[in-house]
């Protein structure tokens, strides 16, 4: 968006510029013309002056011409021979000014002729009035009575002049539409680059409240990003606060188990009775140090082996023994407990003695699942025999 | 200014962890493994409560109980302990003795809500 903007903002400058430069080569081009135009309204004016210059001049040596038949004198001869000389002169000088001027050559031209034969006329009338006096040249005076030839040559001037005269008019016309073109250019040239300036203006405030608007939004987005990060952050040290209590909540659990796990394995191994933890088929799965104590059989023997590799039942008449496992088994298969049955223990060497057992099922939730023996020996040293 | 709560336990591990949970609650707690500490604790920082252990290495725990008592009879005080008892006894005999019993195994934050709860916080 931001590079389309820059793009017709810089087509805009350069047709103002290019307004700008066209107005600038037509004023150009409009001076070189004025100038030009210039110098051609003072050349007419010269040819003007020049022909206006002719005309008194040959009226002036026709008039002295005139003076010198009637005096004679010399002064007015002079002045007659000079005159004629300023003719000739203005003459040459008014075939210069036209001759690039093809029209105005061929009427100078015309013009020529006619004044040449005047001055050729005047020049033999002053000739003959020299040599002969006023007589001889009243004939050749007579024969140009009425001065028809003086006034064709002023009417051929005077066309001249006019000619002059409606070019300079044309010429003037020609100038001022030529000015007014002008005008109307420098004007729509001026209007042209105005209309683009505010275009240019309203593309480059558009532009600005395009680049505004988007800052705002990049500042909002920003905000919001920043309220996100804060928000994720204290979310993520809530969490790490949680996952750090649990932890510890974790570490304190299982230190507080492996206490007190330690400390019912002391109470047990603690108690001076023989313990043994049976499974249902009355198989030894845990002793106390007592029953190593009265056994001389380490944990290790014992575990896994039946009930009666170290206790059974007391005989009930003397050499007659009891079976054990049959009253254990009822009282275990009936969920109650035995108390103080009368028993022996055995030990390593197989040697017995007397001793008193209970039993109390082993319950997990309301599962017999075992039992747990005690056995309490009755006499103080272990008897013979076995 | 943070409760200061005193911790008698004569094994680390329970010390270090406890000590832990409570500073993380904001308490400042000071931990002792003997009685003699605990006294000595008592004398220069009086706490507002107090947390005991009942079988420590050097004396009976209410027996310490017993004697701080004398000097802070309106502390509150936790017997946190290994050993379990049956209701009836806790209700009629150590509830004379300490403000609560709780056993080892209760979890951290059900010790920090007696302890919020018996600090009236």
């Amino acid at each position: 968006m931001k590079e389309k903007a820059i793009r017709r903002i810089l087509v805009i400058f350069l047709l103002i510029s290019a307004v700008v430069v066209a107005v600038a080569i037509a004023a150009v081009r409009n001076i070189n013309q004025a100038i030009a135009g210039s110098d051609w309204v003072n050349h007419t004016h010269s040819v003007i002056l020049e022909a206006d210059a002719l005309r008194s001049d040959l009226f002036l040596a026709d008039g002295a011409l005139h003076t010198f038949v009637l005096t004679g004198d010399a002064r007015d001869h002079g002045a007659c021979s000079e005159a004629l000389s300023n003719v000739e002169e203005d003459l040459e000088i008014t075939r210069a000014l036209t001759r690039s001027e093809p029209a105005q050559a061929a009427q100078v031209a015309d013009i020529g002729s006619l004044v040449e034969a005047r001055v050729a006329f005047l020049r033999s009338v002053l000739s003959a009035r020299q040599s002969g006096g006023a007589d001889s040249v009243r004939a050749t005076l007579a024969s140009d009575a009425g001065g028809a030839a003086l006034h064709k040559i002023q009417r051929a001037l005077e066309k001249l002049k006019d000619d002059e005269l409606a070019l300079l008019t044309a010429r003037d016309t020609a100038s001022y539409l030529q000015a007014q073109a002008m005008r109307y250019t420098v004007w729509t040239g001026v209007v042209l680059d105005v209309l683009l300036l505010a275009a240019s203006g309203w593309l480059i405030r558009d532009d600005i409240a395009a680049r505004r608007r988007l800052a705002e939004a990049l500042e909002e987005a920003n905000r919001g990003l920043t309220e996100k990060v804060r928000e994720r952050t204290a979310e993520l040290e809530s969490s790490n606060k949680e996952l750090s209590a649990e932890n510890l909540e974790r570490q304190w659990s299982n230190q507080a188990l492996e206490h007190q796990l330690r400390y019912n394995h002391l109470i047990i191994d603690s108690i001076n009775d023989l313990v043994f933890v049976l499974t249902k088929a009355l198989n030894i799965s845990r002793v106390n140090p007592a029953v190593a104590q009265a056994t001389g059989m380490s944990a290790s023997d014992l575990v896994g082996q039946p009930l009666s590799r170290v206790a059974r039942a007391a005989p009930r008449a003397p050499g007659e023994a009891a079976p054990l496992a049959d009253p254990l088994f009822q009282a275990l298969n009936a969920g109650r407990d035995l108390r103080d049955l009368p028993s022996v223990l055995v030990d390593k060497l197989g040697r017995t003695q007397p001793a008193v057992l209970s039993m109390t099922p082993l319950r997990d939730r309301d599962k017999v699942v075992g039992a747990v023996i005690t056995v309490r020996v009755q006499a103080p040293s272990p008897a013979s025999g076995g | 200014m943070s409760k200061h709560v005193l911790l008698i336990d004569d094994e680390a591990n329970i010390r270090e962890l406890l000590a832990i949970a409570l500073q993380g609650k904001g308490y400042r707690v000071t931990a002792a493994a003997s009685a003699d500490e605990a006294q000595m604790t008592v004398r220069k920082d009086p706490p507002d409560l107090i947390i005991s252990d009942l079988q420590l290495e050097d004396e009976d725990g209410l027996a310490i109980i017993a004697q701080l008592k004398t000097t802070l009879p309106n502390v509150p005080v936790i017997l946190l302990t290994g050993v379990l008892f049956d209701p009836q006894v806790v209700r009629e005999n150590l509830s004379k003795k300490v403000s609560c019993y709780l056993e080892k195994t209760s979890s951290l934050s059900k010790i920090t809500d007696t302890i919020k709860r018996l600090l009236e916080e």
